[in-house]
């Protein structure tokens, strides 16, 4: 596979290969961000305004 | 649950801040002085005649020559200008987000004032010709150990004030925080892998396409996580708290957050387009910068909707301003990357001045804009006052946007008309159109209008410090206080490493990425096992994600309370783009399988003049790699046979010196076979005079030429003495150099620079700032002389011979031609 990447077929492979893997990548975050809790998102958006400085 | 009363560290974060401002304006004041040398030459030091009133008299000043003072410049805005203010931002922001003052007040003392010294550092080692010679990696050996000692103490401080938190969770900002900590370590410490020859001179360990590879491995990347992520969690701290509401979509930012460290790093080598670089690296490039779209798109458009219900104050509030305008500038070239990134386009754009333009798109609208809005939010509170002048700051804004505007234009026009010129050919299409120096004479508008849009720019900025100053004046430095509510140890970073790394999720997507880079790797039939084996691993993790989403979801809750966990899942994303690109590369890109062309080693005195060369930065605007494009080849690689560079013609370069940037002519082919009766002294497309005179007057040989006068190339003597010690870190790194003693070294070298000072001598070389020197005497002169071993070395690039392969199947011209026409 590795010889066919590196010197035959990697027009054929690589894009396809690429977009899976990336394709992969971008549905673990969708599906990890579409899990959290709204409470929880609302909770974690307010971090940086809940200062209170005196 | 107890309390605490809190004092923040403020006082880094204002030392950092004036560090930026100071340094900014140091290195856009000498990027305008840049910009105008590539409009008139006598701004590389003559201009000092006219302004001493004849004091100081030189054809050009080797300190502030443009190929020193380049680096200068973009270390001086990346390092200096974008670093210290990253640093102020991460330490005012995270502070604040993790409810706690830093870590070590000691450890943030050395990590600002030991960055101000490496930055000193290069404000002296740079224009002083001492250099690495590869693009925002110049920088000697003994300032990158400092690069890398201070940058673990700042990771030190870092983690260490995470670790001491009172908010148990980890705020998108952060993340952003540890992407660049981790992925900016690591960039550093490969591409910096040298091996020293002296105090002051190593070679890079990697070679050729190697060297290129992980020089844009790292380059690329410096963009991303110097340039990017840490503005971006600047960003997405700084907008909710000047407009006073949440982000837009916390789900956003962490999509945004996982996809864009994912894929930056793959996208490297759309630096190195249509080039010898091996074409699968080359695709990956490319497609990872086209997918590079989607997240960076996502952070813009999260950005830019923070602003919901705020416009308004677009009319009044100069701080609003500068992160509106800075938002879409990063939407603006993200989305301009990603299309310079295509191969067809690439083959237009590279090596022009519309990446130069893309570049400032980046570092003038984004990165300047957003540090000059955090700066206006930052000193009212820094200084507990109010900004001295809001109309200072719109002027400033107003000032700086234009000169953007037009320096950025002035590049896409410059850049594509160079592009298109470079390219045209005659009725026939076989021969070219136009000469090098006639496309540069056709942009010297474009480029005049770049040093004016450039100062306008730097104008904007001496507002900015001017504004500051007052208000830090009319104020007075002020820590903040808080009052927080203490965290109990067990409340965060509970989740142990085997916890972590021992669960469902991550056991599933290792396996499954092991198993992919199994199928890569292995030979015929067990990589088709291993395909199998990740697709079961794949449905069973679906399976698997099924039945127990509820603990699959916890798991990552908890990770948002766990840094460490969370830091290196993060570096695991970030680095394994650099393994599958750069890993292959090492074990086959070497000399021992290069088919077709090797590269000939150099002799003792062209190695000489090739760190001369380098020392120069003659690489800021020569490139040595003519592309595989029909243009390139007609213009650079016509002689017969000779084509397109091959990957095996720079496979013993230390480092590599492909370029980035055509101000001149590529010079793959400038070198040429043994002179006719010559032992070693070899002739190119020119003759030694040729250079000759080309060095002492560029526009004597090539009318209308930008390029500096070099005349202490003409006084300076080479340096022979360190060459059998840096021929030796060369054999050790595998450059095939014969075995020769240290007098055999030096005899060499001299016997080359005698036959070349002969030859310049006979063919008529006069000096003209020495008279009294002719025959013997002039011979003797340049023979120690650094244009001579220069000389050598040009004359010797591009220079191989041929191996011997089996002879290849020949294919079809045609590929379609097995489809017969079918008489009817």
């Amino acid at each position: 596979m590795f010889k066919r990447v590196i010197y035959e077929d990697w027009a054929k492979i690589v894009p396809i290969i690429s977009f899976v893997f990336t394709f992969g990548v971008f549905a673990f975050a969708t599906i990890r961000a579409l899990c959290l809790p709204k409470n929880r998102c609302e909770q974690l958006a307010d971090i940086p305004l809940k200062e209170t400085e005196k | 649950m107890s309390t605490a009363t809190i004092t923040y560290d403020d006082r880094t974060v204002r030392r950092f801040m004036t560090a930026s401002i100071f340094w900014g304006i140091v290195g856009m004041l000498v990027g305008v002085l840049a910009a105008t040398q590539l409009s008139w030459w006598q701004m590389n030091g003559k201009f000092l005649e006219a302004i001493t009133f004849g004091l100081v008299k030189s054809e050009g000043l080797s300190y502030i020559t443009f190929g020193r003072i380049r680096p200068l410049h973009t270390n001086a805005v990346i390092f200096a200008f974008v670093g210290n203010m990253v640093f102020a931002g991460v330490y005012y922001s995270t502070q604040r987000l993790c409810k706690v003052r830093l870590a070590s007040d000691w450890l943030s003392k050395i990590h600002f004032w030991g960055w101000q010294l490496i930055i000193v550092g290069a404000a002296i080692t740079l224009p002083a010709g001492l250099t690495r010679g590869k693009e925002y990696a110049e920088l000697i050996w003994p300032l990158n150990i400092a690069v890398v000692v201070i940058w673990v103490i700042f990771g030190v401080n870092f983690f260490w004030t995470l670790a001491k938190r009172n908010e148990p969770s980890l705020y998108v900002s952060l993340w952003f925080y540890i992407a660049t900590i981790v992925t900016i370590a690591l960039l550093y410490v490969v591409n910096h892998l040298s091996i020293p020859t002296s105090l002051i001179h190593s070679y890079p360990i990697f070679g050729g396409v190697q060297d290129g590879l992980v020089q844009w491995w790292y380059g690329h990347n410096a963009v991303a996580f110097f340039l990017t992520t840490p503005i971006l969690g600047i960003m997405y701290y700084f907008v909710p708290k000047a407009v006073d509401r949440p982000v837009y979509s916390y789900r956003l930012s962490i999509i945004h957050f996982w996809a864009l460290v994912f894929i930056y790093i793959w996208a490297g080598p759309h630096h190195l387009l249509n080039t010898s670089l091996p074409r699968w690296l080359q695709t990956l490039g490319m497609l990872f910068s086209l997918m590079l779209w989607a997240p960076s798109w996502a952070g813009m458009l999260n950005g830019l909707l923070t602003l919901r219900g705020a416009w308004d104050k677009l009319r009044t509030d100069p701080i609003i301003k500068f992160f509106a305008v800075a938002v879409t500038f990063y939407g603006m070239s993200t989305f301009e990357g990603p299309l310079l990134s295509i191969r067809s386009v690439n083959a237009l754009s590279h090596y022009t001045d519309w990446t130069i333009g893309h570049v400032h798109s980046g570092a003038l609208g984004w990165n300047g804009f957003m540090a000059a809005g955090m700066f206006y939010w930052l000193a009212p509170r820094l200084w507990s006052t109010k900004l001295w002048s809001t109309a200072m700051a719109n002027m400033h804004f107003w000032v700086g946007l234009v000169g953007i505007l037009l320096y950025v234009s002035a590049m896409w026009v410059a850049g594509i008309t160079q592009g298109l010129m470079l390219s045209e050919t005659n009725p026939g299409g076989a021969t070219l159109k136009y000469e090098f120096v006639e496309t540069l004479q056709t942009i010297h508008i474009p480029y005049m209008l770049r040093s004016f849009g450039g100062g306008l720019y730097l104008l904007g900025f001496i507002l900015c410090a001017v504004n500051i100053f007052m208000t830090a004046r009319t104020g007075s430095a002020t820590d903040a206080t808080v009052e927080v509510k203490l965290l109990q140890k067990e409340k965060k970073d509970r989740m142990t490493l085997s916890e972590a790394f021992g669960s469902d999720p991550v056991i599933y997507a290792v396996l499954g990425i092991v198993f992919m880079i199994l199928w890569f790797f292995l030979p015929p039939h067990a990589d088709k096992a291993a395909l199998i084996v990740a697709v079961i691993l794949c449905i069973k993790g679906i399976s698997v994600f099924r039945q127990s989403s509820k603990t699959w979801a916890e798991y990552f809750n908890r990770l948002l309370e766990n840094y460490l966990p969370f830091t290196i899942l993060i570096f695991g994303a970030a680095a394994i783009g650099g393994v599958v690109q750069i890993i292959p590369s090492l074990l086959v890109n070497r000399a021992v399988n290069v088919e077709d062309r090797l590269q000939l080693p150099y002799t003792p005195l062209e190695l000489a003049g090739r760190d001369i060369y380098v020392a120069e930065g003659c690489y800021n605007c020569h490139s040595q790699m003519i592309r595989t494009l029909v243009p390139d080849v007609l213009r650079y690689g016509p002689a017969k046979d000779q084509g397109y560079s091959r990957l095996g013609e720079s496979i013993y370069d230390h480092p590599y010196q492909w370029g980035s940037k055509r101000t001149g002519p590529d010079l793959a082919r400038e070198g040429g076979a043994l002179a006719a009766g010559a032992k070693s002294m070899r002739i190119g497309r020119r003759d030694n005079l040729w250079h000759f005179n080309h060095f002492l007057d560029p526009r004597q040989t090539s009318p209308g030429s930008n390029m500096p006068p070099y005349p202490w190339l003409f006084e300076a003597k080479a340096d022979l003495k360190s060459l059998p010690k840096r021929i030796a870190v060369q054999s050790t790194l595998g450059v095939p150099w014969p075995a020769m003693t240290k007098d055999e070294i030096e005899q060499s070298a001299r016997d080359q620079a005698v036959e070349i000072s002969q030859a310049l001598v006979k063919a008529g070389a006069y000096l003209p700032d020495r008279p009294d020197l002719e025959g013997e005497n002039l011979r003797r002169y340049l023979s120690e002389t650094q244009v001579v071993a220069l000389i050598a070395y040009v004359q010797k690039i591009g220079t191989y011979q041929l191996v011997e392969t089996p002879p290849a199947e020949v294919p079809p011209l045609n590929p379609d031609a097995y489809r017969k026409p079918v008489n009817r």
